[in-house]
Parts: structure tokens; sequence; C-alpha cells
């Protein structure tokens, strides 16, 4: 019965702020061009490993590749990581104004993942002020990895993870964005019995647009679940780099303590310490495509 | 219109996802593994051999050392005696030794520390 209660209290939750917006838009619907949306508040659908706020215009697709190195402190005979590399590709779509969804592959644990991104409030000024934007992120994922002992009874529900967040973000002018991200991240089966299943964490992010190129971008995700009596050593990800826009593409170029690129991953399985300098290098680059132009 | 089946259909996709929710623990699942770690009877042919062939050998068998792992071969105990100390750092993720097993969650605490037990009983061939 817990098991329920969380994800019933969750789309009440968001049901309940969809009705509000649906209300405002039917209402307002002669008032809407006095609206002023706020746009790009962030250059990428990724601040850097987690979701930004933004979302694909409807007809868009984006095909993105991800790659983090190994660590810089493996030494000069691994050239510093970069001989070791661990990939992820995903193919995202704009379905409507307010919904995104994609499919990806990971070398992580041999992951597939699948994502819904929808909007549920718009920054907007004039006509009616909102003062942040908020979107839902939901995901699964599964690994795809051998099974460590065959011999044993092993069920297809040990392979997957759910991954809710909320994004809530603010565009401060031209210069400055920030995001808070509280996530909710779900195993069903982790190692032993002092590891939780589930997972709460806080995520910050920020950008800083230094030009009308490139802009300096920072996430961190806070556990909030006691970390000390884990089976393994976790760390909080950090990662620190900049986004380069140049039309068609964006590269997102960073240093970062986590080797996997989805939620489940980097929030919960961070094993690299920045102190320790477990420190990677990492990048993402998404290329979009036009399938149709919205109507 | 279109919005409305969309969100139901949004909402519908999360409660089936959410549905198959577990709250499983190896170690609850699988009551057999808590037996307690025996160290005392590590053996290279019968514990050791066993271990890197389930986790290693994919990429660090004669055959396969070359293309895919770095050429750091361990079938044979020459080559494992003289890597000993990078695998456990690997396998303990400490030092500058490149973590393993790649892309994995790290061997079982039992599994590390028998092949720490080997490895002080003086990596025998046996």
């Amino acid at each position: 019965m817990k098991h329920l209660l969380l994800p019933v209290v969750f789309i009440m939750f968001t049901a309940g702020l969809f009705a509000q917006d649906d209300t405002g838009n039917t209402r307002n619907n002669s008032r809407k061009k006095d609206i002023e949306f706020t746009t790009e508040t962030f250059e990428s659908t990724r601040i850097l490993n987690g979701h930004s706020i933004e979302r694909l215009d409807p007809g868009q697709l984006d095909f993105r590749i991800s790659h983090r190195f190994g660590t810089l402190n493996s030494g000069a005979y691994n050239f510093f990581g970069l001989d070791q590399s661990n990939i992820h590709l995903s193919l995202e779509y704009g379905i409507t104004k307010w919904l995104m969804a994609g499919v990806g592959r990971g070398n992580y644990e041999k992951t597939f993942d699948g994502f819904t991104k929808f909007s549920v409030l718009r920054q907007s000024k004039g006509a009616r002020v909102m003062p942040v934007s908020v979107s839902v992120v939901t995901s699964a994922a599964m690994s795809t990895l051998k099974w460590t002992d065959p011999s044993r009874t092993n069920y297809f529900s040990s392979r997957l993870s759910y991954v809710g967040q909320l994004l809530i973000a603010r565009k401060f002018g031209d210069f400055l964005s920030l995001q808070v991200t509280p996530s909710y991240v779900h195993r069903n089966l982790v190692a032993t019995e002092l590891d939780p299943n589930d997972l709460y964490s806080i995520g910050v992010g920020g950008r800083i647009k230094l030009t009308s190129m490139i802009s300096l971008n920072a996430e961190y995700y806070y556990l909030l679940n006691p970390t000390k009596y884990m089976s393994q050593k976790v760390y909080n990800p950090l990662s620190i780099g900049v986004d380069i826009y140049t039309g068609g593409h964006t590269f997102q170029l960073f240093f970062t303590n986590s080797q996997a690129m989805i939620e489940k991953g980097f929030i919960g399985e961070t094993t690299g310490s920045w102190a320790k300098g477990d420190i990677r290098f990492g990048f993402n680059i998404s290329r979009i495509f036009i399938l149709h132009y919205p109507k | 219109m279109k919005r409305i089946i969309l969100s139901v259909s949004v909402v519908i996709t999360f409660i089936i996802l959410f549905s198959s929710c577990y709250y499983d623990n190896e170690e609850a699942l699988y009551p057999e593994l808590n037996q307690t770690c025996d160290t005392t009877n590590v053996t290279f042919n019968g514990t050791i051999v066993p271990l890197l062939s389930d986790y290693c050998y994919s990429c660090h068998s004669n055959a396969t050392a070359a293309t895919a792992g770095n050429n750091i071969r361990l079938e044979d105990y020459a080559d494992v005696v003289s890597n000993a100390v990078m695998i456990r750092g690997s396998i303990k993720h400490t030092g500058s030794y490149s973590p393993m097993p790649k892309n994995g969650g790290m061997l079982k605490a039992c599994q590390i520390s028998q092949f720490d037990a080997w490895v002080s009983k003086g990596m025998l061939n046996n």
C-alpha cells in the first residue's frame, strides 16, 4: 500500500497543476497574445548531466551523443582517462508544445532508458505573471547486464528503475538562469538491506551566459538519504562546464565525478569523488533535426 | 481535445510504470548469499580461476586481451601473480588503477576478501 501512495499523490498533484494551466489557457485565449513567455532559460534540454526545463519544439528531433571518459587521476598512461569511455546515445522528440519524449541506450550497465518531460507552468510576464517555469520528468531505465549469477531465480523487475523529477526554473534576465530539481529515484533491486530502494535528492543547477554562443553551467545533486551505511560509498554528483551553441548543434563540455548519464546512475551510483581526483571529462553533442514545422 | 488525450496517456504511462515497483534487495531475495564468507579454504584453481573466469575473461583471457583487455592477460597462473597488485587495486576501486569490472558494479565484498586472502597467503598455485 505504501508503494502505491506516492505515485497517486504525485499524479493528484500534477493533475491539479494541469487543470490550473488549462483553465488559464482557455479563459485567457483573447489575452494570450499579451502574455510574454520566457524562452531559452537554458541552451539545451540538459543542464549538464540532468534535465533542464527546456523542451524541444513540436516536430524537432534531437540526436544526442554523450561521453564520459575515465578519471583524470588514472594518469598519463591512460591519457588522463581519455582511453576509457562511456557512451550514451539518445533520440528525443518534441511531440507538442508542452510534451517531449526520448529513448536512449548507454553502456553503463548496458541500460536502455526512456523518458517524458512535460511542462506544467511557464515563466511569463505581461498579461499573466508567472515567476517560474515548472516541468515534470518521468523516466524508466532497464539494465541488460548478464545476471551475475544465472543459477539463482532472477526477476525481470530487478532490471528496472524509475525516476520522477520536478524541475523548477527561473531565468533572471539574459545573464543568469537557475533551476531546482527535487528528484525521486526508485530501484527495484538493491545490493543489501542497507541500501534504500527509494532515493530522494535535490538538484540545483544554473547557467551564466558569457556570450551569445557560450555559457557557463554547473549542476549539483544533493542526496537526502544518509549515505553512511550504504554498501558502496556514493558521492553527490557535481558537474561544471560550458555550453557552446552553434546553430543546429549544441556542445556541452564539462568535468564531472559521475560515470553514468542517466538519473538513476548519477544520482545514486556516483562513486567518484572530486576531492580524490576521480574527475571525468565529459561531453554532450546535440544535433537537432526539424522534421516538421509547428502548425 | 488532443491535449486531454495526451495528458491522460501520460498519466496512464506513469501508472503502468510505477505499478511494477518492487522493494527488493539481494540479501533478502537470495538468502543463500548470506552464508558466511569463506576465506580460509581459498585456492587458485578452486576460487580465483572461477572468479576471474566469471568477471574478467570476457576481456582478459589470452585470446581477448590484445583487443579488448589492454593486453593484460589473467588466464595463466604466472600472469595473475605478476598482475596481482593491480587486480587488487582495480577490484577495490582504489589507487590509480582502472576500476574493474568495467561498466559494472563492484565485485561482492566476499569475493574481494577471498582474493585478498589468496594474495596474503603467498599466491599459491594450488
